[in-house]
């Protein structure tokens, strides 16, 4: 029975026309559960402005290790989490440390020359190439297997209204910067707007066609006629309206709270309803690749919740030595890294609709920054934490490179996904291909 | 015995000859009385079908087959002419001798067109006004104007440029800026800074400008515009949330950044263009400042509808912003125009569906633009209070008179309650009454002739859109009652820019270039003619439209005979007039043939090939529209005779020699001899006086529907005989009456087409004058009382 349900569901959410129905249903298969591979997806979370190696990088290496202060969040998920030391973006050309950090963290190439003028260097522009979850979206989206409504969805919590290399992580190619939606109103009309306007279709249709049978009693009996066509067509259009409705998402719409405003202060709010929001997309199997960006490279958050009244940029550069700064940075990361255990929390307790267990079996997110420290504006051992088992990683790890460049880093969440690429942005930095002994 | 005894045959040949009965009909009897026809070749003794009907077969069918006592069925079906003809050699009249097979034919052919056919019933129908919904092009303006109407609106400023704020700093920093009006924006400020009066002491490492005003769209269309810069750059449009160009991070070497946007005719839009020559990010100028400055220049163009791109000309440009407005994108079927002009006199599925994606695309804008289009902020405490007030006017205004109690409480009210949220409050409200056949239709209900019928029709008749607050409060007030009341609230209309919109789209449907062509000649034969050139005479053409219809006068014979073209330096180039290559349109004198906008380069090229001219179109185009005559289409296609084989022709010998058979001279003996006066144009509407080394014939004659013949020597002859024809003022009255009030003239009186050309004549020939007059009394034609116990708490 199952069976049934599962390859239906694997119709519908594929959005194919009854004319692909024989072909589907029609493979030759003693299981059809068997063909359809489980779903993969990836999550990539930004955070910014370096962290604190002190209070973030496990001493030990192996599957024996402790998680320090800022990973603490973790905890519940120690067994299915991967923190990889020692990656470095290596990267070089025109613009500052942060526009690079953020420009190539995803695309592993050089950003153009340009008119934005960082703290330092040369001025650039926009980033030459497009980034990896863009990669694997497509080519996700070439398959009738694998594509999904939206292809990937790129979520952000307080990113800036400027539009500059210190705000745009993900590239759909070079100089097409793609900008995260910040505002859940405007996710949740992405996701489900199409079904909200129908519903308010539905809800006014009545009324709509009361009314226009008492117009039709003003009119002599040849205008009659034109209205009575009018009024087939609005029923036509009702009958339609319900044969959608039995085709709907297969969860039930999120309820949103009103009024959750872009506001610095509403950043927890704003994070948990982007999670939620991203995890219904999930459920829906819209997306199977998805970014969440907070802030910016460069960003200002001021975690006033966790009683700090400064900018992070701010505190970023303040010295080791001063370590009032430094504890309120470690507090800040373990904001971060909350989130991404909200995250996983989340997937955790939701089953994949399939049966192949729930969704953290079947996701990897990756946490990352695009400097490895705040005060040195470093690009070595820039963070990358994994958790969950969507990329078929041996998990449960602390694992420390020598400073091998993050292309190779790239280049295997692309394997992961099914999606052996031989190369990813400046090949030069692709070695010996994706990085050893993740798999 | 009966037509029907035959069977129902659906032959194709019932279409065929439907249709060409049709303009057969419209083309010889509506205007025949009187006219004397061209000699016919044919024996004249011959009858023709309807002599033979009369006189063989009314005694018992009636003089127009309405039957009678001997045979009291109307003579109505759906046969073929052919099969009707078949049965009428082999069975009419009963008795043994039957009608001749010949003669059969011309009186089934007769029948047919004249009454048996449900096509000609339906002509034969009293005229009466008949229910329609709104155009699209009233829709989107009524749209629009509802939405932009729940606030005040701010004004256009003054026509002729943007104004300017040139800044000492890098991003609008430095004292004192100086402002001023640009009439274009491009600028090659090279390594300098910009040369503005009063701007000293300028660092050319880092300036900045910025451009505020409003730009107007002439047409409803796709309209692409145009950034260039090697700064950084960034141009609004239509709302200052998010860049519609957005060039500000200069990034490898493109310099040209363009995008796409509907805009509809006759509105202005806000926009804005900031420059700024520096880098943004952090401020680098003083290591800058030991380098050579960098060069600069900035330019916004834009490409309207199928016209080249261009620098946005000043007359496009307005000193203010406006406030942004709500614009209706979604695609529409086309409109009925089958009878010559747009009308919403049926309904479809995909017309159905596109009201209902543009009714919840533009709930969905007010839902989300909440407090920029209502003023009211959506999280206020008393917000969904003053959003139900301001939705019941809303409401109001859109069906073009005041609720009822129940009607209050169904689209407005019971949306507005407290368990509802605000964005579906709005919603679904405004949802309800974009759909509601009160919004969509016109003139509903016998019951509601009042004065708010009045303002309904002033405001389609002469705007294409919603009734404006004046007009709302005069119809409240019950003030549009009388002729005095209506005149002065139309001679108030007439002269907004609107009422230009809807008399501009009329002209340019009536010169036949509504639709913008790709208007291309031969690049061999006219080297000089390219895309720039037919761009720039389709601006000369509309400014000409402007300065003469457009103009306060608005005098018909202007528009027929001013002797001045609009040209630039590009066009006097090809067409005379001596001007320097870089200059503006003006107006230049171009000959003594140049008569009018027939005699326009535009129309002339229009009506030409891409290497000869041709005078069946440009006379085809003065019978049907300036002379209001109906031409049946020719009997087959034919493709124009090949100048290449009769070199030794000119043209009008070649369309003489074509147009020699009998078949083709009913029509060509009237299109042949307009058209020929235009010959001394050539194919680009250049003057000539010969042609293959033969002089130019321009000779021509018209005989008018009352069998006198006018001649002419020329164009100028021409276009004075139409300037001041009786027929042709009668023809344009009627026309720019069915495009004004998409109902046929007869319904409201037989005799109103005539009063009103009378007024025209006595008016100075003012078309605007005429527009009022038409509106003025097609509200008067229908019965109306003022507006009597409106429901409590309705309009004030």
């Amino acid at each position: 029975m199952r069976i049934e349900r599962t390859r239906r569901e694997f119709i519908r959410d594929m959005g194919l026309s009854a004319a692909m129905l024989p072909f589907v249903t029609n493979l030759p298969s003693v299981s059809e559960l068997a063909l359809l591979p489980r779903k993969k997806r990836l999550v990539i979370i930004f955070s910014p402005d370096g962290i604190v190696p002190k209070t973030f990088w496990p001493d030990q290496v192996g599957t024996n290790f402790e998680l320090k202060e800022s990973l603490k969040p973790l905890e519940p998920f120690k067994s299915k989490t991967l923190i990889l030391n020692g990656v470095s973006d290596r990267v070089r050309g025109d613009g500052d440390n942060h526009m690079r950090g953020i420009g190539c963290l995803l695309t592993g190439i050089e950003l153009f020359p340009g008119n934005v003028q960082g703290g330092s260097d040369t001025p650039a522009g926009w980033a030459s190439g497009h980034s990896i979850d863009q990669e694997i979206k497509n080519h996700l989206q070439k398959s009738m297997v694998t594509r999904t409504r939206f292809g990937s969805l790129e979520f952000g919590v307080m990113v800036p209204e400027h539009a500059d290399t210190w705000t745009r992580m993900v590239y759909a190619g070079p100089n097409k910067p793609i900008a995260p939606i910040d505002d859940p109103y405007q996710m949740f009309g992405k996701l489900y707007g199409q079904m909200k306007d129908q519903e308010t279709l539905k809800s006014v249709l009545d009324d709509l066609q009361a009314d226009m049978a008492k117009v039709k009693s003003q009119l002599s009996a040849q205008d009659r006629l034109l209205l009575d066509e009018h009024a087939s067509l609005v029923r036509d259009m009702e009958k339609e309206i319900q044969a959608s409705r039995k085709k709907d998402v297969g969860h039930k719409v999120p309820e949103m709270p009103a009024g959750v405003r872009r506001d610095n202060d509403k950043m927890p709010e704003l994070s948990k309803l982007q999670i939620d929001l991203m995890v219904s997309s999930f459920v829906a199997d819209s997306t199977r690749i998805a970014t969440l960006q907070y802030t910016n490279s460069v960003g200002q958050a001021r975690m006033s919740w966790l009683g700090i009244k400064e900018g992070q940029h701010d505190l970023s550069h303040e010295p080791d030595s001063n370590k009032e700064a430094q504890e309120k940075l470690t507090k800040i990361n373990r904001w971060y890294c909350e989130q991404l255990a909200y995250l996983c929390k989340r997937l955790a307790e939701t089953p994949e609709n399939d049966g192949t267990g729930n969704m953290l079996d079947n996701t990897t997110v990756v946490w990352t920054n695009e400097l490895g420290q705040g005060n040195s504006h470093t690009l070595e051992n820039i963070p990358f934490v994994l958790v969950g088992n969507g990329l078929d990683f041996k998990m449960g790890r602390s694992v420390k490179f020598n400073s091998l460049p993050h292309n190779r880093l790239l280049m295997s969440l692309a394997h992961g996904m099914g999606h052996p690429i031989k190369r990813f942005g400046n090949g030069d930095f692709c070695g010996d291909g994706p990085l050893p002994g993740l798999a | 015995m009966s037509w029907e005894h035959y069977g129902t045959v659906a032959s194709p040949i019932y279409t065929l000859f439907g249709l060409a009965g049709i303009s057969l009909f419209l083309g010889m009897s509506a205007f025949t009385p009187g006219q004397a026809k061209p000699k016919p070749k044919a024996p004249a003794q011959a009858k023709t079908g309807a002599q033979i009907y009369q006189a063989k077969c009314a005694p018992c069918h009636g003089v127009k087959g309405q039957g009678g006592a001997a045979y009291p069925k109307p003579l109505t079906g759906t046969q073929s002419v052919g099969d009707l003809s078949k049965f009428i050699a082999q069975q009419m009249p009963p008795g043994p001798v039957k009608c001749a097979a010949p003669d059969a034919a011309k009186v089934a052919q007769y029948m047919f067109d004249t009454f048996y056919s449900s096509l000609a019933q339906e002509r034969n129908r009293p005229a009466r006004v008949s229910l329609s919904r709104l155009t699209v092009r009233q829709f989107k303006n009524s749209v629009t104007d509802l939405i932009s109407g729940m606030q005040p609106s701010w004004g256009r400023g003054t026509r002729g440029g943007l104004s300017a704020t040139y800044f000492r700093g890098r991003l609008w920093e430095g004292k004192d800026p100086i402002k001023r009006v640009d009439s274009s924006i491009g600028a090659q400020f090279g390594t300098e800074a910009p040369k503005v009066p009063g701007l000293d002491q300028v660092d050319p490492h880092k300036f900045s400008i910025r451009w505020v005003g409003s730009v107007e769209a002439p047409d409803t269309g796709e309209y692409e515009f145009i950034v260039r810069s090697d700064q950084a750059v960034r141009l609004y449009l239509n709302g200052q949330s998010k860049p519609f160009i957005d060039g500000w991070i200069r990034s490898s070497n493109d310099n040209e950044f363009r995008a796409s946007v509907p805009l509809i005719g006759g509105q202005a839009y806000p926009i804005v263009l900031e420059f700024s020559k520096s880098t943004v990010g952090v401020d680098d100028t003083e290591k800058r400042k030991k380098l050579k400055p960098a060069p600069a220049f900035v330019e916004l163009q834009w490409k309207r509808p199928k016209l080249a791109v261009e620098t946005i000309p000043s007359r496009f440009l307005f000193s203010q912003e406006v406030r942004e407005s709500y614009v209706v994108s979604t695609r529409f079927p086309a409109d009925d125009r089958s009878i010559g002009y747009e009308r919403g006199s049926s309904v479809s599925k995909a017309w159905d569906d596109a009201t209902t994606e543009s009714a919840l695309d533009a709930a969905g804008y007010v839902a989300s633009h909440c407090k920029l289009v209502t003023g009211v902020d959506p999280n206020a405490a008393d917000a969904k209070k003053k959003l139900a007030e301001l939705f019941l006017r809303t409401a109001e205004r859109a069906f073009r008179r005041p609720l009822t109690p129940d009607q209050k409480q169904l689209y407005v009210e019971k949306h507005f309650v407290d368990s509802v949220s605000t964005e579906s409050a709005i919603k679904r409200s405004l949802l309800m009454i974009l759909k509601s056949p009160r919004f969509l239709y016109r003139e509903i209900g016998q019951a509601e002739k009042d004065t708010y019928l009045v303002a309904s029709q002033l405001a389609y008749g002469l705007w294409d859109t919603l009734p404006d607050e004046e007009l709302m409060r005069a119809a409240a007030a019950g003030s549009l009652v009388t002729k005095e009341q209506v005149e002065a609230q139309a001679n108030r209309m007439v002269r907004d820019p609107r009422a230009w919109a809807k008399l501009r789209e009329f002209l340019l449907a009536w010169l036949k270039v509504d639709e913008i062509p790709d208007l291309v000649k031969s690049a061999k034969r006219y080297p000089e003619f390219d895309n720039a050139t037919a761009s720039d005479l389709r601006q000369s053409l509309e400014i000409l439209l402007q300065e003469t219809a457009g103009s306060e006068a608005s005098d018909y014979r202007q528009l027929m005979l001013t002797q001045e073209m609009p040209m630039n330096g590009r066009l006097a180039q090809i067409y005379g007039g001596g001007l320097p290559k870089d200059a503006d349109f003006q107006p230049v004198k171009l000959g003594d043939d140049r008569a009018g906008v027939l005699t326009h380069p535009y129309m002339l090229s229009r009506l030409a090939y891409l290497e000869t001219s041709s005078p069946i179109h440009r006379g085809v185009l003065v019978a049907r529209s300036m002379l209001g005559r109906t031409l049946q289409p020719p009997p087959a296609a034919f493709a124009p005779l090949a100048p290449s084989l009769h070199p030794g022709l000119t043209t009008r010998q070649r369309v003489a020699m074509q147009t020699k058979p009998d078949a083709c001279n009913s029509c060509h003996s009237m299109i042949n001899p307009l058209g020929f006066a235009f010959e001394r144009f050539d194919a680009i509407g250049k003057a000539r006086s010969e042609e293959n080394s033969k002089a130019i014939d321009s000779t021509g004659f018209y005989r008018t529907r009352g069998g006198a013949v006018v001649k002419f020597s020329g164009p100028a002859d021409l276009a004075n005989y139409l300037a001041n024809s009786d027929e042709a003022h009668a023809a344009f009255t009627e026309k720019l009456f069915h495009h004004m009030v998409k109902q046929p003239a007869l319904a409201y009186r037989p005799t109103l087409i005539s009063e009103l050309k009378t007024s025209f004549v006595k008016n100075q020939f003012s078309i605007k004058r005429l527009m009022a007059e038409t509106v003025v009394q097609t509200s008067l034609a229908t019965e109306r009382k003022p507006a009597v116990q409106t429901p409590k708490g309705a309009a004030k």
